[in-house]
């Protein structure tokens, strides 16, 4: 299924294996203040101290039915200690969960309701607050505030027509600053920011598909100028399923461009996962009770298991009929059916798994151990071990996580939420059981809020409309090609306020924003870190006729090395333009030199020579040309 | 309470709340079970909750049907974690009397009612069984501000039946707005008290993963199977971290936040003890020590006059409320005065001095009591000639005691002595709630 074709084919393939695909976007606003609080939605530097760390642990409540959501318990097993860093400016006691809610934010709403408009959605008549319950401990409260904002909308691009069900305003959760094995440490600073949430249907038709709706929404989100840029203010979750397989939520994902390959291995990865359930069928494999087996292991040159022992803990085995061979299978690259089951046992706190599809000699096993501890846990010579090891609490509960994972490799693929690793390989790791649906209740700290025909009329003003967009920005750029990525581009609306505001061409600013950008990033110059100010101020400089077009180029790539501003790098770099009263006394005293019958080429070579970043070419021509005239 | 056009609806389709209906012919039409209306958001919209777990509201205007799909389902039981008798544990009873913590959501309204049933608690703690062996008697389920010196009595005779009748110690779950009078009235009430008496309560209700519910029942539970204090006395948490938990005696005690868990604060004394999240105790007070061997049983003295007021003084403040009381036949005013205890007593502001009131009333009988709005300090009546003034009218003193206090104190001497002993015993320390000394850290943070 790995291939590069995007059309139609791909389609009949995808559809073939009962490829479903939705997908969620997550957009932080740029809101003055947070959805239910008067905090500020500007993040802190990383460097600001915190005020205050406040620690809490959380458990999981009984839902709506009664019972304890899968999800939510599982979060509890880790028994884990949540600090919260606050950050004095950006989390009041509304954040930490210590005073209720302020009424909800109407800018929030109302720019949550232009984009229910631009998706031609049906707004929701009274708005309700609710609650999702939430026990990672993102927030302090163990709950999310959100309400659906909008029904039944529709979008349609490069030939997809994609209904959008839903669409949402909440809250934004904290940010992680470090994770221990028992403690994880939280920002409060961007918890409660708004965040519209826009789920699409689940009938996506290929990855690549999904990946042009994700660029799609994204641009419509950005064009509507009011919501925050940088890394982390969009995020794409992906839901992902195949016919036999099961729905798999992927978070995490930072990389648009890749977005379609974690599809496709996400599909990869369920197609393995079901051969290997029909051979384990077909083997007739089981799983069999987890047994302490720290009485063999004592004294064993297995350096990751006495490492545990020496400190007073223990190590556990279970058997696996059937499963030899395929514990190391290949699933994704680089990750196999024993790295799904390792990553199980790790959330109760151990580090991982040993199994036998390993190389059980260079662990350090001894051939009568492994003997031993087959006897042990009723194992045959043929069948597969597992091996977890720990303190005696998290290892039982690795074993159990474990031998439940690996027998429900007998069943096909579990519903899961798995986080993305960034990395060139595009796989992704179990994060925890896909949460079932008994985690809602309204949030009744919160008013109900009427949405009023006014209200509606005006998000029908502010709706984003990319056509509309398009269509401005071709006014602006002669250049379709760079009018369309420039739409298509997270540098809009800087390209937007610098037009607006630095008196530079139009089409140059364009030209620079998005092919110089390309050629210098490619060249290594880290132009992406220039920030908006210093660009601002360097098109404003040369929007005066204080720098050069070559000299531009010469400032971006020493604005891309460090820090410096656009004024001390013109005066310290010497970019300075050269043009006027000036350029004729070069021209003069250029002319001064070659003598009277040196044509207007070698002259202007002279001078270009040795101010190439200082002079502009088209000025020196036109003076050059002159006093041709002149001399004729 | 949904509007009379919705009522109407229902009744013709025969639709209960609960029931999934299909709503139609609006901005929006929908399948989806009905919530009930609560207080919140307008009478005239349906609130419906989608498969997805979401509530909408859907004005039900002009053109809008509601029919019913399918009939409610029974709401699943919940699971009931019994007491488990453990002998080797020392009893402890737990009284049960509302509150934040003695409720849980109603999932499918959203609101908040008292109905928690103690059981529930033992599931959502489980560790509370193994650190003591607990009884529990569920006494009434009421928000902490519409209790009265009924329930404080009430209270009080069920601690004394629990430790006479083998308790180690007594948790009580209170709301925690008034907890700290309900403790000050237990602190007053309760003879020859052998030991330890636990309020306690949350400030997030808990059917949520974060409340303080959790924390603050586990080590409650610890103090009462454990410690030695032979008080009463609040225990809820000592910052806003699930850190360390603060036992305040109960008489010096006083909510001081509205919404954060570490509401509760001593005022003019340390706390008794503190209590780590893991159980252990450590003492940062002086208090009275449960007795070795045998003891006399714990007596309730627990008459109580409720004609008491607690009134504020301030700029500007009308002095006829004084009048307004007597003249209900109140035998006890507590004013809560301005800095060192001072009303109003120019002759300039024509009717705005409290002097010719506060000598009224204390010459018709009643016992009037000066405390400060200041709360830390203590108040004194020679400093300012205003002061003296007062004084002399006959308004008794009430040293470093919480108005609070001071106001349940003068309810429970009305109810047991004559005026003028319950005037000479106001101003003397009865059950820790005055202290002689106050040191220079016992004054915020």
């Amino acid at each position: 299924m790995q291939n590069d074709k995007g059309g139609a084919d791909d389609a009949a393939e995808y559809k073939k294996i009962g490829f479903m695909c939705g997908l969620e976007i997550h957009q932080r606003l740029a809101t003055a203040t947070k959805l239910f609080c008067s905090c500020p939605t500007a993040i802190p530097e990383q460097a600001e101290k915190p005020l205050q760390t406040v620690y809490r642990y959380q458990r999981a409540v009984a839902g709506e039915l009664g019972d304890i959501d899968r999800s939510a318990e599982f979060e509890e097993l880790r028994n884990r200690k949540f600090v919260y860093e606050v950050h004095d400016r950006n989390a009041c006691l509304v954040e930490l969960d210590e005073e209720p809610p302020h009424e909800l934010n109407n800018e929030a709403l109302m720019v949550a309701l232009a984009f229910a408009k631009a998706m031609k959605m049906r707004v929701v008549d009274e708005l309700q607050p609710m609650r999702k319950e939430v026990v990672d401990g993102s927030d302090p409260s163990a709950f999310q505030r959100t309400m659906m904002v909008g029904l039944d909308g529709r979008i349609s691009t490069g030939g997809y027509e994609i209904s959008i069900p839903s669409m949402f305003l909440e809250e934004e959760s904290c940010g992680i600053v470090s994770s221990t094995e028992d403690t994880i440490t939280y920002d409060t600073g961007r918890l409660g920011i708004p965040l519209v949430e826009i789920d699409t249907d689940p009938y996506i038709p290929t990855p690549k598909a999904a990946k042009m709706i994700a660029l799609y929404l994204g641009t419509m989100l950005r064009i509507s100028g009011v919501v925050q840029r940088g890394i982390g203010s969009i995020r794409q979750d992906v839901n992902v399923s195949i016919r036999g397989g099961a729905r798999v939520e992927i978070k995490g994902l930072q990389d648009l461009d890749r977005l379609d390959k974690f599809i496709e291995n996400e599909v990869l990865r369920q197609q393995r996962l079901l051969e290997i359930k029909d051979a384990l069928v077909g083997a007739r494999a089981s799983v069999g009770e987890p047994a302490d087996i720290t009485d063999i292991m004592n004294g064993s040159k297995v350096r990751i298991v006495a490492s545990h022992l020496e400190k007073g803990g223990v190590a556990l085995a279970f058997g696996l009929k059937g499963f030899a061979g395929l514990l190391g299978r290949e699933v994704n690259p680089q990750r196999r059916l024993g790295t799904e089951i390792s990553d199980y046992a790790k959330m109760a706190r151990v580090n991982g798994i040993i199994h036998t599809d390993e190389d059980m000699k260079a662990y350090g096993f001894e051939a009568s151990d492994l003997a031993r501890i087959r006897h042990r846990v009723g194992a045959g010579e043929g069948d597969s071990l597992v091996i977890v090891a720990g303190a005696r609490a998290d290892a039982e509960r690795a074993a159990k996580l474990a031998a439940e994972r690996a027998k429900y490799a007998l069943v096909g693929v579990p519903l899961e939420t798995r986080g993305a690793i960034n990395s060139d390989l595009c796989v992704t790791r179990f994060l925890r059981p896909l949460p079932s649906g008994s985690r809602m209740y309204p949030e009744t700290d919160a008013k109900p809020v009427l949405v009023s025909a006014q209200m509606i009329k005006a998000a029908s003003e502010n709706a984003p409309d990319i056509e509309r967009e398009r269509k401005w920005l071709e006014s602006k750029v002669h250049g379709k090609a760079v009018a369309e990525q420039l739409l298509l581009s997270p540098k809009l609306q800087m390209y937007k306020n610098i037009v607006k505001s630095a008196g530079a061409d139009s089409e140059f600013v364009a030209n620079i924003l998005v092919q110089k950008f390309t050629e210098l990033r490619r060249g290594g110059y880290e132009v992406e870190a220039i920030d908006e100010g210093r660009l601002a101020a360097m098109f404003s400089a040369y929007g005066a006729g204080r720098i050069t077009k070559q000299g531009v180029d010469e400032l971006l790539k020493e604005m891309a090395k460090g820090e410096a501003g656009v004024d001390d790098l013109i005066e310290s770099k010497g970019l300075a333009r050269i043009s006027g009263v000036k350029l004729r006394g070069l021209v003069e005293s250029a002319r001064g030199k070659a003598g009277a019958g040196a044509g207007v080429d070698q002259l202007r070579g002279e001078i270009m020579s040795r101010h190439r970043l200082n002079v502009d070419g088209a000025e020196l021509n036109a003076m050059l040309s002159d006093l041709a005239k002149g001399a004729k | 309470m949904y509007s009379e056009d919705i009522t109407k609806a229902m009744a013709s389709g025969g639709i209960a709340v609960g029931d999934t209906v299909s709503v139609k012919g609006g901005n929006i039409s929908v399948e989806g079970e009905l919530m009930p209306k609560t207080e919140a958001g307008n009478d005239g919209t349906l609130i419906i909750k989608l498969k997805s777990g979401y509530n909408i509201g859907i004005v039900f205007g002009e053109g809008v049907s509601i029919s019913r799909v399918s009939a409610r389902s029974a709401p699943a039981a919940f699971p009931f974690t019994k007491p488990k008798a453990n002998t080797r544990l020392p009893n402890v009873t737990v009284l049960w009397t509302g509150g934040t913590i003695g409720s849980k959501i109603d999932y499918r309204t959203g609101g908040v009612y008292m109905t928690v049933k103690p059981e529930e608690l033992l599931y959502y703690v489980p560790e509370l069984s193994g650190i003591a062996n607990i009884s529990i008697n569920h006494l009434f389920g009421t928000s902490s501000e519409d209790l009265t010196h009924l329930e404080w009595q009430k209270i009080a005779e069920e601690t004394a039946k629990a430790i006479n009748g083998g308790a180690r110690g007594v948790v009580i779950t209170h709301g925690t707005d008034t907890m700290h009078y309900t403790a000050s009235a237990l602190g007053f009430m309760l003879k020859n008290l052998n030991a330890p008496v636990v309020l306690t309560g949350s400030q997030r209700s808990s059917d949520r993963g974060s409340s303080d519910a959790f924390l603050n029942l586990t080590c409650a539970m610890h103090l009462a199977a454990k410690s030695d204090v032979a008080e009463v006395g609040i225990c809820m948490h000592a910052s806003s971290s699930d850190d360390r938990l603060s036992f305040i005696r109960g008489v010096k005690a006083r909510k001081m936040h509205t919404s954060r868990r570490d509401a509760f604060r001593p005022i003019n004394d340390r706390p008794l003890a503190m209590v780590r999240h893991n159980g252990d105790i450590s003492y940062t007070n002086q208090y009275r020590r449960v007795a070795q061997g045998r003891s006399p049983e714990v007596e309730v003295s627990g008459k109580f006059e409720p004609k008491v007021a607690l009134i504020k003084a301030y700029p500007g403040s009308e002095p006829g409320v004084i009048d307004y009381y007597t003249g209900k036949g109140y035998r006890g005013i507590i004013i809560e005065g301005t800095g060192l205890g001072h009303t109003p007593v120019s002759i300039e502001h024509e009717g705005r001095s409290w002097l010719p009131y506060i000598k009224r009333a204390v010459d018709g009988g009643a016992v009037v009591g000066m405390t400060s709005q200041c709360l830390y300090g203590r108040v004194h009546r020679n400093v300012y000639k205003n002061l003296r003034l007062l004084s002399n009218a006959g308004v008794v003193y009430c040293e470093d005691m919480l108005p609070e206090t001071a106001y349940v104190k003068l309810g429970w001497l009305l109810g047991n002595y004559s005026g003028d002993r319950a005037a000479e015993l106001l101003c003397r320390n009865v059950a820790g709630e005055i202290n002689e000394r106050v040191s220079i850290d016992e004054f915020l943070d």
